[in-house]
């Protein structure tokens, strides 16, 4: 275990996430946020600025004109940072496959550190996720 | 039903402008009229308290080769939806603007219009694209725009053998 991963394992405590979603994605994890899932227990909250997050979520298809301000939200986290992809439209487009003005592929557009499939992803899924990110830091190099 | 002020409107049409409209049921005018008469309607039906226009619509009849265009315009005075219809040649789409008439409530609408289907709307300044950004294709919602063929090629690797569209 190196230096900075040491360091890294010691202050990341709790993840920061920041939000970007686009239509349904934003409503089917809302129940993250609920009593039932609860993801502050995990240390995990929503910040309300890109520069304070440490993970940014996306979720829901991306327009061509809303891949445009992911790509600045993600410019404005500071590093490290990790992004999460969401849901089946950010791998594949989802039911928009054939849609003449939504992307396809995130990560063509941003660089993902974990797609997280499903229509919507199950919350524990989610939460799995996050365990991994954990993993990452503290196996770095 | 009581259409009474239905069909003194459209008596008075008649009699002012000399354009039939037609009373379809309670509360709903019909006016069909060529795209020539349509700023001396507005500016009538306008001046008769209908000052609330809800929505500008586009049919694009492929076969026929026109688009149809309808304004639906609401009286709060008597409660009463007047729509205008007229046509236009669908390779020439130019018709004019009533934005002289209705103002910004219709410069959004046929904004929306002249980048969906390519409509131009003569006297209005402000024809900027409103939802799409960076488009080069053609006006998307025109029937003759081949989306899938256009996806196809824009959003997937035509190499690989993977990524080939499956869709009967």
């Amino acid at each position: 275990m190196s230096e900075k991963s040491k360091k890294l394992g010691k202050i990341i405590k709790a993840i920061w996430i920041f939000n970007w979603f686009n239509s349904c994605g934003f409503a089917e994890l809302v129940p993250l946020v609920g009593s039932r899932w609860d993801m502050e227990r995990f240390g995990m909250i929503v910040v309300g600025n890109p520069r304070h997050a440490d993970v940014l979520f996306i979720a829901g298809y991306q327009t061509l004109k809303s891949i445009k301000r992911a790509r600045l939200v993600y410019e404005q986290m500071a590093e490290p940072r990790v992004v999460l992809a969401l849901g089946c439209c950010t791998i594949t487009g989802g039911m928009y496959w054939d849609s003449y003005n939504t992307i396809k592929k995130l990560s063509d557009y941003i660089p993902v550190n974990m797609y997280i499939p499903g229509c919507p992803p199950r919350p524990e899924a989610v939460f799995e996720a996050c365990g991994k990110i954990f993993q990452h830091v503290k196996e770095m190099d | 039903m009581e259409v009474v002020v239905e069909e003194r409107i459209v008596k008075d049409i008649k009699a002012n402008l000399n354009i039939a409209g037609e009373v379809k049921r309670s509360r709903r005018i019909l006016i069909t009229l060529e795209k020539e008469d349509l700023l001396k309607v507005s500016e009538w039906i306008k001046g008769r308290g209908f000052e609330h226009l809800s929505a500008i619509s586009v049919v694009d009849w492929l076969e026929a080769g026109i688009y149809e265009i309808t304004y639906h315009v609401w009286s709060q005075e008597d409660k009463i939806l007047i729509t205008l219809k007229t046509s236009i040649n669908r390779q020439k789409a130019v018709i004019d603007s009533v934005i002289s008439v209705w103002d910004r409530s219709a410069g959004i609408h046929e904004r929306e219009l002249h980048e969906l289907f390519g409509v131009n709307f003569e006297g209005n300044p402000d024809l900027v694209p409103l939802f799409l950004e960076d488009w080069e294709g053609p006006p998307p919602f025109r029937k003759d725009f081949n989306w899938r063929e256009y996806t196809g090629e824009k959003y997937y690797d035509q190499e690989n053998e993977r990524e080939h569209v499956y869709y009967e």
